[in-house]
């Protein structure tokens, strides 16, 4: 990327339309393997409902099928979240986690495993322990939030600042939980920790699915104004932009996709950091295509990194925050020695 | 009787001094200068066989969880497994400390040696090193009297499971630890001997890690014969019923879904036999069921 300007990107439509093009495509690949040898003809028959072997449809309607759907809302919803969260803090190194998100969900799980609330079933396929992780990160957002807004001010700097120390808080806490509690407590908590996509199911594929949409609706509406802030908060409000509601409005969404995000499948290291660099390097920093394309570029990385972790070492599972970390990480070495060339 | 002092002899026992010397499970010598009778439990599975050694009441300090039998809730605590203060050791006076190898050995092990305080590594492996470290355990608290025979019981009660069911069919075992995420354990675990002695193969005996994570794709194809649940205490996990979804899998249709309690499979202690003998007996159930369907012949 050695010249500037406008020249150098292809646009934004062009790598939306490859990106939804692209999609399709991995999610039969993804569908079509897997442990068990399912022949392409019987995996479409199976999506089509007309295959007769009930294992077969079995295994790629309930189990393959449902599991990359929800990589894809996931990745989408942690891609756009990233977008947002470093259009805010006009920060590159911004990431849900950073808001604190991350930290107090896991903090929540393991108080809702303490609290002996595993043994019952929440709603629409979360356990109380979703819940409460869901619970912890929008608490610790929350908090966040309010210690960094003085007087009807949000300070981005501060909010960093206290995230990483809220980060920290529940992090000791849950440490000291599990030096106080049973053994099985603590196995549990162990256990939630390591909670991937695996569980996947139709009915966290629709609250997925719901958090997914709105997120998508509502964060892409915040463009322009994600865009002004781009200038400096002052500036932005100097064109009439409303940054006090903005900001309000972003972290709401984020905190949700995000709390929802790590409910469902656990933590999911580096794709909310790296796939928003990934698209503004290609498309430029205007958030009318950035944050739509982050979503999607989000949900094509999480669905080959979790095809990926099922198939490399098969029988047995690679966690696909190996994966994505793995893929994640090289590229982000990468962006860290050109970055001369590259501003936010 | 002359076959005990050959074993005591093989052990390395100099029963000449008061000094007592036994190997430990990773190869190194330990010697007490006479048999411990302040001993220190790094981990719940040595406090266990401590007691089952009858030097329960020689045991001055232990570990978190360390909660069988009964009376092993009153010894004081000197941290968890993985952590433990080294001055409460110290002040415990200790002769001797048991420590757990995989476990919590590592660098800490160097630690208690410079304290001058004699170490003893368990890392058992095979249900046959459980009576092993009960007798070694034993010796080095000079009960003896007491483990030996406790040994040999546990060492006769293994062989005879083995014998029994050497000839039967081999059927495949899945050990479900937990289901999301779905857990196993690889050949190198435990269980894998146990239900080998039962007659039983590991369905996943060849992956490489000790627990490995898995996805119920990879239980569809190996396709086990039984499958075998642990969960988490006394209950038998609702979650073994969700493979009642997939009737194609043989355990489903034969209706082999068992459960063990965790503690008497997962701890290497002499409460494995409880756990092989309801495994056994599991294992023979389901070969009965398979049997009844005529798909598997009985072993001629």
């Amino acid at each position: 990327m050695s010249t500037t300007g406008a020249k150098a990107y292809p646009g934004g439509p062009a790598l939306l339309l490859a990106l939804l093009l692209a999609i399709p495509l991995v999610l039969l690949v993804a569908v079509a393997s897997g442990t068990v040898p399912i022949a392409l003809p019987e995996v479409l028959g199976s999506l089509l409902r007309t295959n007769t072997d009930t294992q077969a449809s079995m295994i790629v309607t309930q189990i393959r099928l449902p599991r990359a759907l929800l990589a894809l809302l996931v990745g989408a919803m942690l891609g756009i979240s990233g977008a947002a969260m470093q259009g805010l803090f006009r920060n590159p190194l911004a990431d849900p986690s950073l808001v604190g998100v991350s930290a107090g969900a896991s903090l929540g799980a393991s108080l809702a495993i303490v609290s002996g609330g595993v043994a019952l079933t929440g709603f629409m396929g979360l356990t109380l322990t979703s819940l409460g992780a869901f619970l912890g990160g929008l608490t610790a957002v929350m908090l966040v939030y309010g210690l960094a807004t003085r007087e009807g001010a949000t300070s981005v700097t501060t909010m960093l600042l206290a995230g990483i120390a809220i980060a920290a808080i529940a992090g000791s806490a849950g440490s000291l939980l599990e030096l106080g509690t049973s053994n099985e407590n603590l196995r549990r908590i162990s256990l939630w920790r390591m909670g991937g996509l695996d569980g996947a199911d139709y009915q966290r594929v629709w609250l997925a699915a719901l958090t997914a949409v709105g997120l998508c609706l509502a964060l892409p509406r915040k463009a322009g104004a994600l865009d002004a802030l781009l200038l400096g908060e002052s500036e932005a409000r100097h064109l009439g932009v409303d940054v006090q509601g903005c900001k309000r409005q972003l972290v709401f969404w984020v905190a949700l996709g995000v709390g929802v995000s790590v409910a469902l499948s656990g933590t999911i290291a580096f794709v909310g950091l790296v796939i928003p660099h990934i698209v503004r390097m290609l498309i430029g920093p205007a958030h009318r295509y950035l944050l739509p394309a982050s979503a999607l570029a989000g949900a094509l990385l999480l669905l080959i990194a979790d095809t990926v972790g099922r198939l490399v070492l098969a029988p047995a599972e690679l966690p696909v925050g190996i994966v994505t970390a793995a893929l994640g990480a090289p590229f982000f070495l990468s962006l860290l020695r050109h970055r001369r060339e590259y501003g936010l | 009787m002359i076959r005990c002092l050959v074993v005591l002899l093989l052990l390395g026992v100099h029963s000449a001094q008061a000094e007592v010397r036994v190997t430990d499970f990773i190869g190194r010598e330990v010697i007490v200068p006479a048999p411990a009778t302040r001993i220190v439990a790094l981990a719940p599975h040595v406090v266990e066989n401590l007691f089952s050694a009858g030097a329960g009441d020689k045991i001055v300090g232990a570990v978190e969880h360390s909660d069988y039998p009964p009376a092993a809730t009153n010894i004081p605590r000197v941290g968890n497994h993985n952590s433990w203060s080294l001055e409460s050791i110290a002040a415990l006076r200790p002769d001797l400390v048991v420590v757990w190898g995989s476990g919590n050995a590592g660098g800490k092990l160097a630690r208690l040696e410079q304290l001058g305080i004699p170490v003893f590594v368990s890392e058992l492996r095979k249900p046959q090193d459980i009576a092993e470290a009960i007798r070694r355990l034993g010796i080095l608290a000079g009960t003896s009297d007491h483990s030996e025979p406790a040994a040999k019981a546990l060492e006769t009660a293994l062989a005879t499971l083995g014998k029994r069911y050497a000839h039967a069919t081999r059927l495949s075992v899945f050990y479900q630890i937990w289901n999301d995420p779905l857990l196993t354990v690889n050949g190198d675990h435990m269980i894998s001997e146990v239900m080998n002695l039962c007659g039983g193969r590991n369905a996943f005996a060849d992956l490489a890690q000790i627990a490995p994570r898995i996805n119920v794709e990879s239980v569809l194809s190996r396709d086990p014969d039984v499958i075998l649940a642990s969960g988490m205490g006394d209950a038998r996990p609702d979650w073994v019923d969700d493979w009642r979804r997939y009737p194609a899998l043989a355990a489903v249709r034969y209706d082999n879904l068992f459960f063990i309690h965790p503690d008497h499979l997962q701890r290497a202690t002499s409460r494995i036999l409880q756990g092989a003998e309801t495994l056994c007996a599991q294992l023979q159930e389901a070969r009965q069921r398979i049997a009844a369907e005529g798909s598997i012949m009985p072993p001629s």
